[in-house]
């Protein structure tokens, strides 16, 4: 009763206290989104690529951008034991020249599995010369039926569908067909090849026939009891196998990044639990004349306490909801480019963070509450 | 019988050169029914008394009895749950709690028990009533009148229907007038319930109004 009626009874300075608990909770989850944006903006495509484990060639550190793997190689992993079920996954550099603005884009070739792909408009299965783009490169003016140019290689795809969540190193990806794909890697390569040898024309058959069938990794399906432990043992050393989200970590500075993230979320983590503990404490020392009235009365410590835990529970859960309204507030005037993914474990996580660092620092108001005494609640300094 | 037995009590603070005698061997008994005025200067040692004999301070030296029960022995938790039991108080600064209406005021006394029935409601509000506060009680403290607060503070401190009441400085934010009408209004309700009840005040006219005076100077009590 006592809490609720404080609460109610105090509607102004404790909305105020909410307010300001949940900007400090909206500043946590818009630094956890934004965070998160950055990471799957830099790997989003590769790192939720459906498969339990991801092959890259052997000794290209788990590079998309080096592994190559031949028809053969493909072969080799389909047939691994432990193995249920794999495709190809193609990588290559594209560049964009759209109605509004050249862009830079990643190709990603599938040879199977585009039923993985969230779709947000059009259709999610590309024919040949078509391709499922990221809805980020509609900020380039790209749209549904749209023809992509690809330069300077000279192809031409069709826009049949929008897919989310899947850019490569900040830059949209643009789903193939295998086939497709392998055109565009040759045609790729070929012009880094060109530039390379002052010019001239390479072996345009000969490295045609060494991509054919291929791509730079496969995405396989393990039989149950099979780890990744177990097919990296199997396909040893000439393969190295990893799971989608430690593949999504590797390479391009990411380790680096992701320790910058951590950080910057574990620093708004804890500057948020000291503020608003601090909040509690400073509620908590301007009732210390009630408190010592109400002890003397006859309320025991933890009757005292019990009050305090129900209205940071209230309070918090009240600033949460509003931490919350304006995340998705902030989220929802962005642009789909901006690096800002909500994930929902992220934010329960940061929840209960946050829930426990406001219980943890309610220990002080506790503290506190055990020192008052409730004799001076009669004294007035005489003796 | 002696409700209340007050034995040689002393209290003193620190130690040394700084040592503080607060109370020195203060004896004195209180029968049931009667109200008692422990009158002083500032400083003579009225409210550490009070405050011993309400378990809230442990005296240095002596006992305190209510009832034949020892206070002087008990934990801070088990003084805290005799108080709810059997004790009144009436802080000088009432003490009401700012976002409770008196009503609620009074009511929290039970809800420190754990427990607000129909039974509580009805005692409260009968209480108010008799203390001329029957459309007052959905006011909140800031709405009421000095001597309004003094009266909603004395009816808390019925609620629980004590044993012993104890009063500090009832008085002192009142005129002479309405600080004789909360003396009247206590000794009332001390004779109508059966009740005992220590005043602590620095006003000598309040004092003449008790059945039994107290005289404390510098801690001790003073004769005559």
């Amino acid at each position: 009763m006592l809490a609720v009626k404080e609460l109610l009874g105090s509607k102004l300075k404790f909305g105020l206290i909410a307010l300001a608990i949940g900007l400090i909770v909206s500043l946590t989850f818009i630094m956890a989104a934004m965070s998160e944006g950055l990471v799957t903006g830099m790997t989003g495509a590769k790192g939720l690529l459906a498969a339990d484990a991801l092959v890259f060639q052997g000794d290209t550190f788990l590079a998309l951008e080096r592994s190559r793997l031949s028809s053969e190689d493909l072969a080799v992993i389909a047939d691994a034991e432990g193995v249920t079920s794999s495709y190809g996954v193609g990588h290559a550099f594209i560049s964009v020249d759209s109605a509004d603005e050249p862009f830079d884009a990643r190709a990603f070739g599938l040879q199977d599995r585009f039923d993985q792909l969230p779709v947000v408009e059009g259709v999610g299965v590309p024919g040949p010369d078509e391709a499922v783009v990221d809805v980020t490169a509609k900020e380039s003016g790209i749209e549904l039926g749209d023809t992509l140019h690809l330069t300077p290689i000279d192809e031409e795809l069709t826009v049949v569908g929008f897919t989310e969540d899947r850019r490569y190193i900040m830059t949209p990806a643009v789903f193939v067909d295998l086939p497709t794909w392998e055109r565009i890697y040759v045609a790729t390569a070929l012009g880094r090849m060109a530039e390379q040898s002052g010019g001239q024309a390479p072996d345009v058959d000969r490295m045609a026939e060494q991509v054919a069938d291929g791509s730079s990794i496969a995405a396989v399906e393990l039989e149950p009891g099979t780890t990744v432990a177990d097919l990296t043992d199997t396909l040893a050393p000439d393969y190295d196998v990893v799971t989608p989200a430690e593949a999504a970590l590797a390479g391009n500075g990411m380790p680096v990044m992701i320790l910058a993230v951590n950080g910057i979320q574990a620093v708004s983590l804890v500057i948020s639990a000291l503020v608003i503990g601090v909040f509690f404490y400073i509620t908590t020392l301007h009732k210390t004349g009630q408190i010592a009235a109400i002890k003397a009365l006859g309320a025991s410590n933890g009757f005292v306490y019990r009050q305090l835990l129900f209205q940071i529970t209230v309070l918090v859960t009240i600033a949460s909801a509003i931490g919350i309204a304006i995340t998705l507030a902030a989220g929802a005037s962005m642009p789909p480019t901006m690096a800002f993914d909500p994930q929902p474990e992220r934010w329960a996580m940061a929840l209960v963070a946050i829930f426990a660092m406001a219980y943890l620092g309610s220990l002080f108001s506790l503290r506190s509450i055990l020192i008052i005494d409730p004799a001076t609640a009669l004294d007035r300094g005489e003796h | 019988m002696s409700l209340l037995e007050v034995a040689g009590v002393s209290k003193t603070y620190g130690s040394g050169h700084a040592r503080v005698t607060a109370l020195d061997d203060v004896t004195f008994d209180l029968d049931t029914g009667r109200l008692l005025a422990v009158l002083g200067p500032s400083g003579s040692g009225k409210t550490t008394l009070l405050s011993i004999i309400a378990g809230l301070l442990e005296p240095s030296e002596g006992e305190i009895r209510i009832g034949g029960t020892p206070i002087h022995l008990r934990s801070s938790r088990e003084a805290a749950a005799f108080r709810r039991a059997h004790v009144g108080l009436v802080f000088q600064e009432y003490h009401l709690i700012p976002y409770l209406t008196a009503e609620e005021n009074l009511l929290l006394v039970p809800h420190l028990d754990g427990r607000v029935g129909r039974e509580d409601r009805e005692r409260a509000s009968s209480l108010l009533g008799e203390f001329g506060l029957a459309g007052r009680m959905r006011h909140k403290p800031s709405a009421l009148s000095g001597g309004e607060r003094q009266r909603v503070a004395i009816a808390r401190a019925l609620m629980n229907d004590p044993e012993i009441m104890l009063v500090d400085e009832p008085t002192a934010h009142l005129d002479t007038d309405r600080g004789r009408q909360v003396v009247d209004l206590l000794r009332s309700h001390i004779r109508g319930r059966d009740m005992t009840c220590v005043m602590v005040t620095h006003d000598a006219r309040m004092a003449k109004e008790a059945d039994q005076v107290v005289r404390l100077l510098d801690g001790r009590l003073a004769t005559a």
